[in-house]
């Protein structure tokens, strides 16, 4: 890493923005557990870090005026984690933060920086697909607010525009009270990047009830099986099978380090349909 | 009432305050004024001659104020086959391969250096495989192979990559295989493994104004880093002192010779300054060293009643670019290739090959995990085929007292009782063949046997002083990296004496200048040699302190005794605490006797002899064997191939127990690694590049605590071997030699899937499986019958 970087960490939204503006190629840092090994491994090579940890308005987990829960930016997922509002209302949100590295790395890391980073692999964005979250974001431009589903344009691409910083990240009222799991597969069973990824919920209490199927690290970036979730909310469960065949033909995986194509394709049905099933044991007493 | 005895004991560790409070100091925590630092250039390139290497720029950036390179250090060292320069000369060998160091005032000063050295590279084919290596016509990875000076007992083969080929020819295997009722053959293999020590290799040197050379380095070995290094600058021992501060780790890595060359070569070049060179985890991964690959060909003939008659074993190990030391595992691999059988015919060939990969050296276990991936996995399967309990074959088939190994060694009375260890591991773990089964959960068990590698004469010694308030020192050379060496030191010295343990200070970072010699800390030697030297210097000690007394009391030493820190007279009732003897003895007159009271003393094991260089038959190769087994359950994910390892028993023949939670300890850690080398480990290198392409800790993935397995248990049996300081036997290494070869035969037992090719991955377990179940219905289809539904519908398509 260069011994001359500078690094700033300004109290104020504003302040950062304009501190971006003055130098572009530098970068937001949250808990840097994406950013700093970039940079000491020569990926990228910012020449300003501009520390977003003081400005408190992005270190608050909030409601908002319609009963949606706003996570800041620079609210550590050990927090997010631990909220009662979080698990009350969105526990599968918890439980995938809680698949993020291990403990010690959640009291640094970040939701909006999991999501900025963009890795097809990250473990809270398939909750954030699932629950329609929507992206706090700012810049010189102006204020303006980004579904999830269109947030991710490739593997460590977003639809941000250079120089936007995320605010926060928002849970919308109406994707409370999902119950299911996430499913995760791994080279080992603790600190490692999942090889699959597969979140299965579905609305509690709701006739007929809402489905969602979300996975990771199985194309260019996370994203949720849609086909797969409507199947589901038309046939029920039994058509846990063909729901999991079309969450397959979702997924486009490669072959790397942690697994092989065929191996991450075929486990996506089988964790679509242990997910499903899972869904019907929790539900009975 | 006596003192609670030392030995046998759960004794505390004495360095275990230090370290973790932080008080212990590493290498790299060592402040030196002025220190320069290190960027190392190093070969992109797995096989290129080296046409030029242009050093002027760099030597004239800026902070930079040395700078070497090849040529000026023409010298060979290695341990046993000096096939390495510090820096590559005319040749690279792999990627990572050191060709020029500068040194400067801050590490970007090093590194904007290093990017100004200049190397011309003419690339050459490079080979990955041990196939490819000793095929006729392959790229020689090492020409002059021939022109290197190596020891007596290692058999390189000039012209060819062959380091070494140690052959084993007992009995008539020929004929033995053609009255065999059946014959299996299987093929294994074993990839290279890095050791990730938690400290990465560092070492610091400075040559001073007189020209004496001084270094400080994470190693294994301080005596044999003096010895090599004077090899590779040609200098003398006299002026050659290298310090080992505390080591966080070596699991072999850091026995030999490492960074240390560099250091100096450096140093040389800057007298008066000291330089530290460092690697990080990247290169920690393929720029130090790693575990040797292993390609096994296994042949077993058995007859009516299930006893091996006809064995043979073809190992072919890849060494990778040197085998300064790895030649060395070829041969130790050569003479164990029976493990814990008596297999009467064989036929052994273990050869090692020079490829473009990463450099092989010594890993915990010395090849012998390796060796039992492939023979503990063979034996399983010959008995399965054959129908016999794998526990009732192993026993039917183990070597014992009386019972020749393959080098033809008849093993004592004192040997150990590896059949005892099987017995033990299958009862923990309930190998009863009669048990009651479950789906995709199995049992499986293997063996383990290993001795001490090393030059006949590999010796340790050690001394032993008093201080004035009695305290004990015990100065040694081994170093205790983590497995428990000072503490066991301090043990057996409060037991010969009889002083309390805390009166004990073991002196265990060694300085070669004044530090009695020990050869290396490998081998699982440690407690066992270091161990004889102190019980050997006790035994002086305790001579001094009863001849000062005697002549302080008028009586013989013949009726003194010493216990709990007094020399005591029984008959008049009169004693002489110890402090008043260790510095010699004062009558009430004034005059005084005796001296300071200290000894030294030695061990270095008696009537080993060579291998036949044709046959390697030796009626006493090795000073000891110790044998173990471990038996693991399993559950198996049908669906996606991942493994649990849910429980792990290992039983070993130690001798003697010395410290019953470090042995524990030591168990416990060996079979995590081994869990680590059985279920995740691999370096895996790039064939068109020659990179290794998960040189991280990201990639690259040992396990982690959530992968310790939900029970473990240890036991030990206690057969004293006869020159074992009072009874005991190395253990350090054993403890994760066979645990993948169990697992693989519990993952066999669970569902009848055997994975050849370590690590055992889900997903090649996963694809096991389905061949199988594609198999399987193959067959019911083809016989008209209907094909057994799979458990679960629609995943195995
Ligand atoms: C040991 C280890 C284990 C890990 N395990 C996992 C795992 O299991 N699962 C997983 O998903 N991830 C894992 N990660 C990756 C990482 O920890 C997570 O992605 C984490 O959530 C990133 O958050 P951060 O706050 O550290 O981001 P940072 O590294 O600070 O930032 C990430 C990126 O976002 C940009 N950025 C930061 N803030 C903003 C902003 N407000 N607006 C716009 N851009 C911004 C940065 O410039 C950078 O490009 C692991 C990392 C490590 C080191």
């Amino acid at each position: 890493m260069p011994s001359d970087l500078d690094y700033r960490s300004p109290s104020t939204v504003d302040h950062a923005l304009a501190l971006m503006s003055e130098a572009p190629g530098g970068a937001f840092l949250l808990g840097g557990t994406d950013l700093l090994p970039q940079m000491r491994t020569g990926r990228r090579a910012p020449s300003v870090l501009v520390d977003l940890k003081r400005i408190a308005e992005l270190r608050e987990i909030r409601e908002t005026a319609d009963g949606g829960l706003s996570i800041g930016a620079a609210v550590p997922l050990a927090d997010v984690e631990t909220h009662p509002l979080v698990r009350a209302r969105y526990a599968l949100l918890a439980e995938c933060v809680s698949t993020v590295g291990a403990w010690p790395l959640r009291q640094r890391a970040t939701l909006a920086g999991n999501i900025c980073n963009a890795s097809p692999a990250a473990d809270t964005a398939v909750a954030l697909l699932a629950f329609d979250a929507v992206v706090g974001a700012v810049s010189s431009e102006g204020r303006r607010t980004l579904p999830m589903s269109r947030f991710f344009t490739g593997p460590g691409r977003t639809a941000l525009r250079p120089g936007e910083l995320v605010t926060d990240v928002v849970l919308p009222a109406t994707s409370r009270g999902f119950a299911g799991s996430y499913l995760r597969l791994s080279r080992r069973k603790g600190m490692d990047l999942a090889t699959v990824g597969v979140l299965v919920g579905r609305s509690d209490g709701e006739l007929p009830p809402r489905y969602r199927i979300a996975l990771a690290a199985v194309a260019p970036t996370p994203i949720r099986a849609v086909a797969a979730e409507e199947l589901l909310e038309a046939r029920g469960p039994k058509a846990a099978a063909e729901a999991a065949e079309l969450a397959m033909d979702a997924c486009a995986p490669i072959t790397d380090l942690r697994g092989s194509a065929e191996y991450r394709r075929e486990m996506v049905g089988v964790l679509v349909r242990r997910g499903v099933a899972m869904l019907e044991r929790k539900a009975r007493p | 009432m006596s003192a609670p005895r030392a030995v046998g004991r759960e004794v505390e560790r004495v360095d275990g305050v230090e370290k973790v409070t932080g008080a212990a100091r590493y290498t790299a925590d060592l402040k030196f004024p002025r220190l320069l630092h290190v960027a190392v250039v190093r070969s992109p390139h797995p096989h290129a001659r080296v046409l030029g290497v242009r050093t002027e720029r760099a030597a004239r950036a800026a902070g930079v104020r040395a700078v070497a390179s090849g040529r000026d250090f023409p010298l060979h060292t290695g341990i046993y086959l000096k096939d390495q320069t510090v820096f590559a000369t005319d040749r690279v060998r792999f990627v990572g391969d050191p060709v020029a160091a500068v040194a400067a005032e801050t590490p970007e000063e090093a590194a904007a250096g290093a990017a100004l050295v200049e190397v011309d590279y003419e690339p050459l084919r490079p080979i990955f495989d041990v196939e490819e290596g000793i095929a006729d016509g392959a790229p020689l990875v090492h020409p002059d192979l021939g022109r290197y000076e190596v020891v007596p007992w290692i058999q390189p083969k000039a012209g060819t990559n062959v380091c070494n080929h140690l052959k084993i020819r007992k009995g008539d295997y020929e004929g033995a295989l053609r009255r065999s009722s059946r014959v299996f053959e299987n093929v294994f293999r074993v990839p290279q493994v890095q050791h990730v020590p938690l400290e990465p290799h560092v070492s610091v040197a400075r040559v001073d104004l007189a020209g004496k050379v001084e270094v400080h380095t994470s190693a294994q070995s301080p005596f044999t880093v003096r010895h090599l290094l004077c090899a590779c600058f040609g200098l003398s021992h006299g002026d050659v002192r290298v310090h080992v501060p505390y080591v966080g780790g070596g699991f072999g890595g850091k026995a030999g010779i490492n960074l240390e060359p560099i250091a100096v070569a450096l140093a040389k070049r800057c007298p008066g300054r000291w330089v530290r060179v460092m690697v990080d985890r990247h290169e920690e991964f393929f720029a130090t060293v790693v575990r040797q690959g292993l390609t096994a060909t296994l042949v077993t003939g058995v007859d009516r009643h299930g006893k091996v008659q006809a064995q043979k074993m073809h190992y072919l190990w890849n060494c990778g670019a040197y085998g300064g030391y790895g030649v060395n595992i070829v041969r130790a691999a050569g003479y164990t290739c029976g493990g814990a059988y008596e297999f009467p015919n064989v036929w052994g060939d273990s050869i090692g090959v020079y490829t473009n990969r990463p450099v092989g050296s010594a890993y915990r276990g010395f090849g012998m995990q390796e060796i039992h991936w492939a023979l503990e996995q063979q034996m399983d399967f010959v008995a399965c085929e054959l129908g016999i309990d794998p526990v009732e074959f192993r026993l039917l088939n183990a070597l014992g007292a009386g019972k020749a190994t393959v080098t033809g060694q008849v093993l004592d009375e004192d040997a150990g009782r590896v059949d005892l260890c099987i017995r033990k591991v299958a009862a923990e773990v309930g190998m009863d063949p009669a048990r009651q089964r479950r789906p995709y959960s199995g049992k499986g068990i293997a063996c383990a046997v290993k001795a001490p590698a090393m030059p006949n004469d590999a010796a340790s010694s050690v001394v032993m002083k008093f201080a004035e308030d009695a305290t004990l020192e015990v100065l040694i050379s081994g170093i205790d990296y983590g497995q428990g060496l000072m503490t066991v030191a301090a043990q057996f010295a409060a037991e010969a004496l009889d002083v309390p343990v805390e009166t004990v200070r073991v002196r265990g970072c060694p300085d070669t200048d004044l530090s009695p010699y020990d050869w290396q800390t490998v081998a699982s030697r440690q407690t066992w040699a270091t161990g004889n030297a102190i019980l050997r210097a006790a035994e002086e000690i305790r001579r001094q302190l009863l001849a000062t007394a005697a002549e302080a009391l008028g009586v013989p030493p013949g009726e003194l005794a010493l216990a709990r820190g007094t020399v005591a007279h029984a008959a008049s009732g009169r004693s002489i605490p110890l402090a008043r003897l260790v510095m010699g003895y004062q009558f009430p007159d004034g005059h005084a006797i005796g001296g300071p009271v200290s000894a030294s003393a030695s061990y270095l094991p008696e009537g080993l002899l060579f291998l036949d260089p044709e046959t390697s038959q030796s009626a006493k190769p090795v000073a000891k064997w110790t044998f173990g087994a471990q038996a693991v359950e399993v559950s198996v994910d049908r669906e996606t191939g991942q493994v649990t390892v849910e429980k792990v028993s290992a039983c070993y023949d130690v001798g003697h127990v010395i410290n019953p939670g470090l042995i524990r300890g030591q168990t416990y850690g060996g079979i995590v690694q081994g869990l680590g080398t059985g279920t995740m480990e691999e370096l895996i290198v790039d064939t068109t590049t020659g990179r290794a392409v998960n040189a991280s800790l990201m990639d690259y993935k040992i396990p982690s605590f959530e992968d310790v397995p939900a029970v473990l248990t240890a036991e030990f049996v206690e057969t004293p071997q006869r020159d074992g300081p009072m009874g005991a036997r190395g253990i350090g290494e054993h403890t994760m030699i066979p645990t993948p070869a169990a697992i693989a035969n519990a993952l066999f037992d669970a569902c009848g899937v055997r994975i050849h090719d370590l690590p055992i991955t889900a997903e090649k377990v996963w694809r096991a499986l389905r061949e199988k179940e594609r198999g399987e219905r193959e067959r019911a289809g083809a016989a008209g019958v209907p094909a057994a539904a799979p458990a679960a519908s629609g995943a195995i398509a």
